[in-house]
């Protein structure tokens, strides 16, 4: 049972990191591989302010929505200025070097992670609450993005991801839209750090590394880029995939890099076999076209 | 009377390829101009010019007695420059009636104070543009279509489409490029009464069209242009009548005269 619990709290983080970042590559047509690095921030501030002083919890996750926020704009403000496609580039260095940075600071712990986190939660039992206030996060930021592509936003983003030039021609400020967007993405990824961060009492820089990029965009396939529903059923399944191939009895050294080629593939049979991925035509708002 | 569109001695070059030569042209309140000439003539790329996609090299466009530059696209749209694209360029994923309501002169939500702090005002702002697309829509008698998406349109649909888009724009000026390229039938017939009434409801409309019928029908008088310049201005019917006029539309001829 403590496991099956253990697992809800890392679907609403993942159902938190994907939504986010549907938001961003489905809803807003911006490539980045970047939302590890502001799952990062957010894990790492809530870490690093736990450990150093006594702050409010849910202050502390805020803050590194926050940060994650402002950082999205320094990757953002410069690339998205240029061409949609230098966010991509500009995001790979982001991700890799500012990992690499965290790596080698002190008050991060450096390599070998930063522990002690406080244990913020001393009633009842800890691994139900932190479930229901991931789920509930999860929940919270799904309602929202839900609630800013269904309104007036909402076209405003699909109009700017069908055409930049037209969009803009029509009076509308395409890289206001982006940066918004975006920042919107990257902040929720913080909040999901700050979450993952309190509920393990412990990060590492190798939970952040670009693989996870790879992951959450296989959910974000999966489940169908640009729809609602999409990123929650592709979180759901892929965190049930370990359990499905544990049968296999491999050892952990094969376990791993085998999740990582099964993660690949699954994104590229989707791609090739059903683009619109899993939700798509049971989504009445997805907002992609058919084809 | 004060031009509502007015452009001094605009130059514009591509390296070796000159767009606009010293152009000079202005449009009046009500004046339906129409801009004739060859492919590759610089007509569409005049109106990109005006829209503000490319920056002049020199040269300055006023509208309503205000200078353009400077100015982004973005302002240039508010500021009342309204455009429909040669190859339509409508939003594939929305509906036909959110393609128009995203493309308001003033769009409220695009502030996000407003959007979350605001949020009953943005929605009354935001029924209030529906119902100006679904008017526009009316009025091109493709109301029944309002919920449909863009891909189920016919070409001609389409067509109509991209020029309602244009008029949720209320700004003075409206440049219109080939809206008739392939329209027939019903369409070529709404299409000319819905730009004869936006002229006489003031606004000051540029046409680019090959259709020479349609220019005929239409415009009080216009321009022919050829490599970047604008060699004459007149009535259709008198750049029609020029031997020389037409034999560099239909290729005869392929440098202007030295007169």
């Amino acid at each position: 049972m403590e496991y099956v619990i253990s697992v809800l709290v890392l679907m609403g983080i993942y159902v938190i990191l994907s939504s986010s970042f549907n938001l961003i590559i489905g809803y807003g047509g911006l490539i980045s591989i970047a939302h590890p690095i502001f799952f990062a921030l957010g894990a790492y501030t809530c870490g690093v302010l736990s450990v150093n002083m006594s702050i409010w919890p849910p202050l502390a996750v805020a803050l590194g929505a926050g940060l994650a926020l402002v950082f999205s704009l320094m990757l953002s403000l410069p690339s998205l200025r240029i061409s949609g496609d230098y966010l991509l580039i500009t995001s790979i260095g982001f991700q890799l070097g500012l990992l690499e940075v965290i790596k080698h600071l002190s008050f991060t712990g450096g390599a070998s992670g930063l522990g002690n986190i406080p244990n913020v939660v001393d009633f009842g039992d800890r691994s139900t609450v932190f479930a229901a206030i991931s789920i509930a996060l999860a929940a919270l930021v799904f309602v929202f993005i839900r609630w800013l592509i269904r309104g007036p936003y909402g076209l405003l983003i699909s109009a700017m991801r069908d055409d930049e030039l037209v969009y803009t021609s029509l009076g509308r400020n395409a890289m206001k839209v982006k940066l918004v967007i975006f920042g919107i993405g990257c902040a929720c990824a913080g909040l999901a750090g700050g979450l993952y961060a309190y509920y393990y009492q412990y990060v590492n820089p190798d939970q952040f590394e670009i693989l996870q990029s790879s992951m959450i965009l296989t959910m974000v396939v999966v489940g169908g880029m640009g729809s609602q529903w999409g990123p929650v059923v592709g979180a759901v399944l892929l965190l049930f995939m370990p359990q499905a191939i544990g049968f296999l009895n491999f050892p952990p050294s094969v376990m791993a890099p085998l999740q990582g080629l099964l993660y690949s593939s699954l994104v590229i049979i989707f791609l090739f076999v059903r683009p619109q991925g899993l939700m798509a035509a049971f989504d009445r708002n997805s907002s992609r076209p058919s084809k | 009377m004060i031009p509502i569109l007015k452009i001094e001695k605009v130059c514009k070059r591509f390296g070796g390829i000159v767009v606009a030569d010293a152009i000079d042209l202005e449009i009046h309140a009500g004046e339906i101009l129409g801009l004739i000439g060859p492919n590759g003539a610089g007509k569409s790329s005049l109106f990109n010019l005006i829209s503000g996609i490319y920056p002049i090299d020199s040269g300055e466009i006023t509208l309503m007695g205000q200078s353009l530059h400077g100015l982004s696209m973005v302002k240039r749209a508010q500021s009342g420059i309204s455009r429909t694209w040669q190859h339509m360029r409508l939003f594939p994923s929305m509906t036909v009636l959110n393609n128009l309501v995203v493309a308001s002169r003033y769009y409220e939500a695009e502030n996000l104070r407003a959007l979350f702090f605001q949020s009953g005002k943005v929605k009354g702002l935001q029924a209030e543009k529906e119902n100006d697309a679904m008017e526009i829509l009316v009025r091109m008698g493709l109301a029944s279509l309002s919920n449909s998406p863009i891909a189920d349109l016919t070409f001609g649909q389409q067509k109509l489409i991209g020029l309602a888009r244009a008029l949720m724009n209320d700004g003075p000026c409206l440049l219109l490029d080939e809206p008739m390229a392939g329209v027939e039938g019903q369409s070529y017939e709404t299409i000319k009464d819905i730009v004869r009434q936006e002229a006489n409801r003031g606004r000051a409309i540029c046409v680019v069209e090959h259709n020479i019928s349609f220019v005929k029908d239409l415009c009080n008088s216009a321009v022919f242009m050829f490599n970047g310049k604008l060699l004459e201005r007149g009535s259709v019917d008198d750049l029609l009548a020029s031997k020389t006029l037409e034999a560099l539309y239909f290729g005869g001829q392929k440098t202007i005269p030295v007169s």
